[in-house]
């Protein structure tokens, strides 16, 4: 062979063919196969579902978004409840006397568990103690 | 007829198998040699030919037309050429070179080739190649198609479809040398 053959000296030649007429019979085999293959036409949900999946794609994101949020939001809490149910009662205690500071909120909350008398633990006075600051502050007529 | 029309037809249920039969008519002669080049054999290219078509039967109502039809069409037979290469070598367990020699000696034997020696040679330098860049070889070479239709076609960037046959070129002129 030539060393300086180049591709494009050399003309272009199909060199495979086919048996007599194959292209004409070709049609109507393919054509009888396809009878046999059925026609499934797209259903209206299919054509539906194109546009609906391009208005869909950000809905899913936000609710991957949100799911993930609120599934890392209730998992803080409870690691926040489980850490203070390590604390021992006498120091929430010692916390509270120390620090918290009685709103109306906190009184309307009292005469909701009034019932289970908890008034006196809750304030660490006895029952008669706190009626008698009630009565000496005159709290009823007291305009919050 | 325009593709337009077959198409248009073709989503007529009344005209459905007369627009499909003039599409084979049209595009037959390009699929089956597109495939023929690939895969050497004929009755491998026929069974392969028919299978495609049967695909864009059962596809073509969803055929997006914003691409066009002979692309289209070339991409369903390019997928079925380089499965059915793929499945020939693992149903087989044989490596890429013994599925050239295995078509290599098609070229030698099969009734439907006819060429002369160094048409013989360019066919067997071609099956050295990746089943992919013949692939670009055979578009770009004998289809003569534009590197931007085979970017469509084949997915791969119109700069690396320029690489590959340029490279795909070199390799069949050193091998033709060789003797």
């Amino acid at each position: 062979m030539k060393n300086d053959f180049k591709l494009s000296d050399l003309p272009k030649r199909n060199i495979y063919e086919v048996p007599d007429k194959y292209f004409d019979r070709l049609p109507a085999q393919i054509m009888e196969r396809t009878a046999g293959a059925g026609y499934s036409p797209a259903p209206w949900s299919a054509a539906a579902w194109k546009p609906l999946r391009m208005a869909l794609a950000p809905l899913v994101l936000l609710l991957v978004v949100g799911v993930v949020y609120f599934t890392q939001l209730r998992d803080q809490s409870k690691e926040q409840a489980i850490h203070l149910a390590t604390v021992a009662d006498d120091d929430i205690m010692d916390y509270l006397s120390t620090y918290a500071v009685l709103e109306t909120g906190d009184f309307a909350e009292l005469s909701v568990t009034s019932e289970q008398e908890m008034t006196a633990d809750f304030l660490n006075v006895s029952a008669t103690a706190a009626e008698e600051e009630l009565e000496y502050y005159q709290i009823e007529t007291t305009d919050f | 007829m325009e593709d337009k029309d077959i198409l248009e037809k073709f989503a007529n249920p009344d005209s459905r198998n007369l627009a499909f039969n003039q599409l084979i008519r049209k595009y037959q002669q390009k699929i089956y040699w597109h495939i023929r080049k690939m895969v050497i054999d004929h009755d491998d290219a026929d069974d392969l030919t028919q299978e495609v078509f049967i695909k864009v039967w059962k596809n073509l109502e969803n055929f997006r037309q914003d691409a066009q039809l002979y692309t289209w069409l070339y991409r369903i037979a390019t997928n079925e050429c380089l499965t059915f290469l793929s499945s020939k070598r693992k149903k087989f367990f044989l490596p890429i070179n013994d599925v050239a020699a295995e078509l290599t000696e098609k070229i030698d034997s099969s009734p439907h080739i006819d060429g002369d020696e160094i048409q013989l040679k360019l066919q067997k330098a071609l099956l050295r190649l990746p089943d992919k860049q013949r692939l670009v070889f055979n578009m770009k070479y004998y289809d003569e198609l534009k590197y931007e239709e085979i970017s469509e076609i084949l997915g791969t960037s119109v700069g690396a479809l320029k690489a590959s046959y340029h490279h795909a070129v070199k390799k069949i002129e050193e091998f033709i040398k060789q003797d």
